[in-house]
């Protein structure tokens, strides 16, 4: 008797999820191992990210504050890739939805109540524009979003600089690098944790619904896997490209207007923070599924919380950054892995 | 067993080239290959015959790695193996080429001739592939063009290149899946007298196909599948077409008379669907034609001659650059193609895996690509799941279709399966015409028969039917009138029952014939 591997042909659903969860508690068993031999006991460490985490409403809190933009990226990510788009540039539409969102806030009088949804449509608004060259480009040339989105990004991350600290530079000169304060906030729902998570969370939901029972949902699952039949039946498969394309856009804009007048309250150069390249790992762990996207986004919430805890013990972002890697990493090897079974041989040879 | 070695020349105790062993192969809901055991010796061509969904693919895919058996043994010039993946069974020297192709189309045919192969050379320059390449098709005798982009290869070309793929890499035994579901007439000569070369150096090709004469036609010895057990091992010379059809369904076939039209049915009735003059830039030149309510409109004519086309023009896929389709004098070539399919224009594809179907996603969105957006499956806005999965059972029943899991992707079924799926999708919305594509491709001679006597159904309902078929011999049983194409040009148009097979084959090959009549 021996044994032997087989590959299968499709791998069954709860291997993958197990291999979802395996890869992570891997990335987090070999980060530790790397801590134990740069003299840090992983264990107390693990200990006080937890606590510092769980273990006060405050450390929830800051939980929260991290979760609501990976949410918003990681939606944005997922549902370009259900019509079979890579959007990497939620990164610089995030920004853009900030800068639209500062834009409406600074220099739009008018009542909080107008203001608010106004700010919130302008960002979405801003994401979904940063996002439509790249859109009809490849929806009439066929030129890969792939390059176009990412470029995108630093002409973004530059020109919220350039406005934060030149035209737009807080006029009372207390702050170096920033506008002024806005004078609208998103108002909060829990400690300082504001409006822009049970959005996002309601948002999840409603794509989730929207994808898997709606008549559209299915026409986009079409389009994704074989334009080609998509075509054969009729659906408007360039329509729903440019669709999709552009709410993922707007998705990742609304995360910068809850972050700008949410979170930081003024707008600033890297606002986004790499939310925007996070999101791409929280839709790819989440297979882009939006419930998914649920899961993975609090992860890796968790894990950036964790990283501002491990600063305070002398250790770098990088290292939460390398964690990321790893996760990501093991989910791809996990996803190979799944498709494996061990069986017994009997017999002979 | 030494009367196989005498009669191919072989020492007494010559091991086969390959042998399975009692190979058991299930699938969760389905027992694909139960106890089957194969020998195949040098110098032999055996072919492999089944019904739709017998298990011929697995037991190949088992031979070479693809899947692993639950049970049984693969021998090797005699000597027990196993192969956990492919590059396990090339090294061994068995090559598939699998029933849908696996060329990668944007390279060249030197490029996909050496991808993921261990004799590459590490710096690969293009001329120095395409020299290897050229030398390689030399030595094996398949012509190919090296650095053609194998996009634009036909589907002949193509195959030619995943078999010498397979080839170059010193494969002993040759497997064919169903290798001439997609060969004109001509071409399928040409690989026959490639595979004769080919086992006449002492190796051995298996055969899958469905076409019972061609089989008798190029095979040694032919073994039998139904339900995944194995029937029977037989010489060529002793069977028939009957009792080789007899054997694969377990009863006697009846073909049927499908010309004749049941009692109190008319014939063909008023025109349905006429193209007045139909230009596609450089495809179609100049085509009219016009299509009766109850007549089954046949089209003949060598694959790549406009068939595609004139399929697009008639179901919406394509708008002409000059002239009319008229749906019961309606001008609907501007509709695309989900109107027209709305009014009751089915269209069963040439390609089912490139636009019939999408492959990963489940039997039950495919099977409703026809009517999700319509109740039950669709109600306003919503797409209702369970709707969805009750009307795909229903289908897939028509279909003598056996889904075990209806969330699986539909790629798992089986080739024929597939096109049953695809067939019986189309047929439920054509109420007015049916546009099928070479529907017969893939499927065995029983399910050909069920499909040809449901076409002779819709036309008795008054449906009109467009076959477009290689099968002369189908075209002939079945067909009304048969219009012939040359150059995206209707050479002409004759009648089914006085249609002479010669007339036809000249006007395949550019001769002028009878002209269509037109209604204006
Ligand atoms: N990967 C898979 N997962 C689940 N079921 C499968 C898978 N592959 C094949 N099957 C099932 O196994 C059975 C045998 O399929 P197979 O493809 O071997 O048939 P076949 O004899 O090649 O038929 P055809 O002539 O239609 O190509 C079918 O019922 C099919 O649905
Ligand atoms: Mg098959």
């Amino acid at each position: 008797m021996r044994l032997k591997l087989q590959r299968l042909h499709s791998a069954p659903p709860w291997k993958a999820f197990a291999a979802r969860v395996l890869s992570v508690l891997l990335a987090l068993a070999v980060t530790a191992l790397m801590m134990a031999m740069a003299g840090i006991d992983p264990i107390d460490l693990a200990a006080q990210v937890l606590s510092a985490t769980f273990g006060s409403s405050f450390g929830l809190e800051d939980l929260g504050l991290l979760f609501s933009p990976l949410l918003f990226t990681g939606l944005a990510v997922a549902v370009g890739l259900r019509i079979g788009a890579w959007n990497i540039g939620a990164e610089g539409q995030f920004n853009i939805g900030a800068l639209c969102a500062a834009g409406i806030a600074l220099f739009v009088p008018g009542p909080d109540w107008a203001l608010l949804p106004a700010m919130i449509a302008a960002g979405a608004l801003g994401g979904a524009l940063w996002i439509l060259v790249p859109t009809l480009a490849r929806a009439y040339a066929d030129v890969s979003e792939l390059i176009t989105t990412l470029l995108l990004n630093f002409v973004a991350l530059l020109l919220v600089y350039y406005v934060a600290t030149g035209p737009w530079l807080d006029p009372s000169g207390r702050a170096l690098a920033t506008t002024a304060r806005l004078p609208v906030r998103l108002p909060e729902v829990w400690g300082i944790v504001h409006w822009g998570l049970p959005i996002a969370l309601g948002l999840a939901v409603v794509l989730a619904v929207i994808f898997s029972v709606t008549r559209w949902g299915y026409e986009v699952r079409m389009a994704g896997s074989n334009a080609g039949s998509a075509r054969y039946a009729g659906m408007p498969v360039r329509r729903h490209l440019i669709a999709v394309m552009l709410l993922s856009g707007a998705l990742a804009g609304l995360g910068g207007v809850m972050e700008v007048a949410g979170t930081v309250g003024r707008l600033q150069g890297g606002i986004s923070n790499n939310y925007g390249y996070l999101g791409i790992m929280v839709a790819v762990l989440a297979r882009a599924a939006p419930l998914g996207v649920i899961a993975s986004a609090f992860l890796m919430a968790v894990i950036l919380n964790g990283g501002i805890v491990m600063q305070t013990q002398g250790l770098t972002t990088n290292t939460v950054l390398a964690m990321t890697g790893l996760i990501l990493l093991f989910a791809a090897i996990g996803d190979e892995l799944a498709h494996y079974r061990l069986r017994r041989l009997e017999g002979r040879n | 067993m030494t009367d196989i070695r005498q009669r191919l020349g072989l020492d007494a105790g010559a091991p086969p080239l390959v042998a399975l062993h009692g190979i058991d192969k299930v699938f969760p809901g389905v027992i694909a290959n139960k106890n089957v055991s194969l020998e195949v010796f040098p110098g032999e061509i055996h072919a492999l015959l089944g019904e739709n969904g017998a298990g011929k693919s697995t037991l190949m895919n088992v031979l070479t790695g693809i899947y692993q058996p639950e049970a049984g043994e693969i021998h090797v010039g005699g000597y027990a193996r196993v192969f956990t993946a492919p590059q396990d069974a090339i090294a061994a020297g068995i090559g598939m080429v699998h029933q849908h192709f696996k060329l990668v189309k944007a390279f060249t045919v030197a490029e996909n001739v050496h991808l993921g192969w261990a004799d590459t050379p590490a710096r690969i320059h293009r001329s120095v592939l395409e020299q290897r390449t050229a030398d390689l098709s030399h030595k094996l005798g398949l012509a190919v063009d090296p650095g053609a982009t194998v996009d634009d290869l036909s589907t002949g070309e193509q195959q030619r290149v995943e078999i010498l793929r397979v080839l170059s890499r010193d494969a002993k035994v040759l497997i064919l899946d169903e290798p001439t579901a997609v060969l004109t007439p001509a071409e399928a000569q040409e690989l026959f007298v490639a595979l004769r070369a080919f086992v006449a150096r002492g190796n051995a090709v298996i055969f899958i196909s469905h076409k019972l004469d061609e089989v008798l036609e190029i095979a040694d010895r032919i073994t039998i599948l139904r339900q995944g057990r194995k029937v029977a091992t037989e010489w060529a010379e002793a069977c028939t077409e009957r009792s080789l059809a007899q054997k694969m369904v377990g009863r006697e076939i009846v073909l049927s008379d499908m010309r004749t039209r049941t009692e109190g049915v008319a014939g063909p009735g008023a025109p349905v669907l006429t193209l007045d003059g139909v230009t596609l830039k450089g495809r179609l030149t100049d085509v009219s034609l016009q299509l009766r309510a109850g007549e089954i409109l046949g089209v003949a004519g060598v694959a790549g001659n406009g068939q595609r086309e004139l399929c697009q023009v008639l179901t919406g896929l394509a708008t002409p650059d000059k002239g009319r389709v008229l749906l019961d004098g309606d001008d609907i070539a501007p509709l695309g193609p989900r109107k027209v399919a709305a009014l009751g224009v089915g269209h069963i594809p040439e390609d089912r895996l490139g636009s019939g179907l999408a492959p990963a996603l489940s039997v039950t969105d495919n099977t409703v690509l026809r009517e999700y957006r319509q109740p039950p499956v669709s109600r306003g806005p919503w797409y209702m799941p369970r709707a969805a999965r009750a009307l795909a059972e229903k289908i897939a029943a028509i279909a003598e279709v056996m889904v075990p899991d209806f969330a699986m992707p539909v790629r798992n079924l089986s080739g024929g399966n597939q096109q049953r799926l695809v067939a019986r999708r189309e047929m439920r919305i054509a109420s007015r015409v049916l546009v099928a594509a070479y529907p017969s491709r893939g499927l065995d001679v029983g399910a050909i028969n069920t499909m040809m006597r449901y076409f002779t159904e819709l036309r008795d309902q008054g449906v009109a039917v467009v076959l477009v078929s290689e099968e002369l011999e189908e075209l002939l049983n079945l067909s009304d009138r048969i219009a012939v194409m040359f150059h995206g040009q209707i050479m002409g148009v004759v009648e089914g029952e006085q249609a002479d097979i010669d007339e036809i084959g000249l006007m395949m090959g550019g001769q002028r014939g009878p002209q269509a009549e037109v209604a204006a």
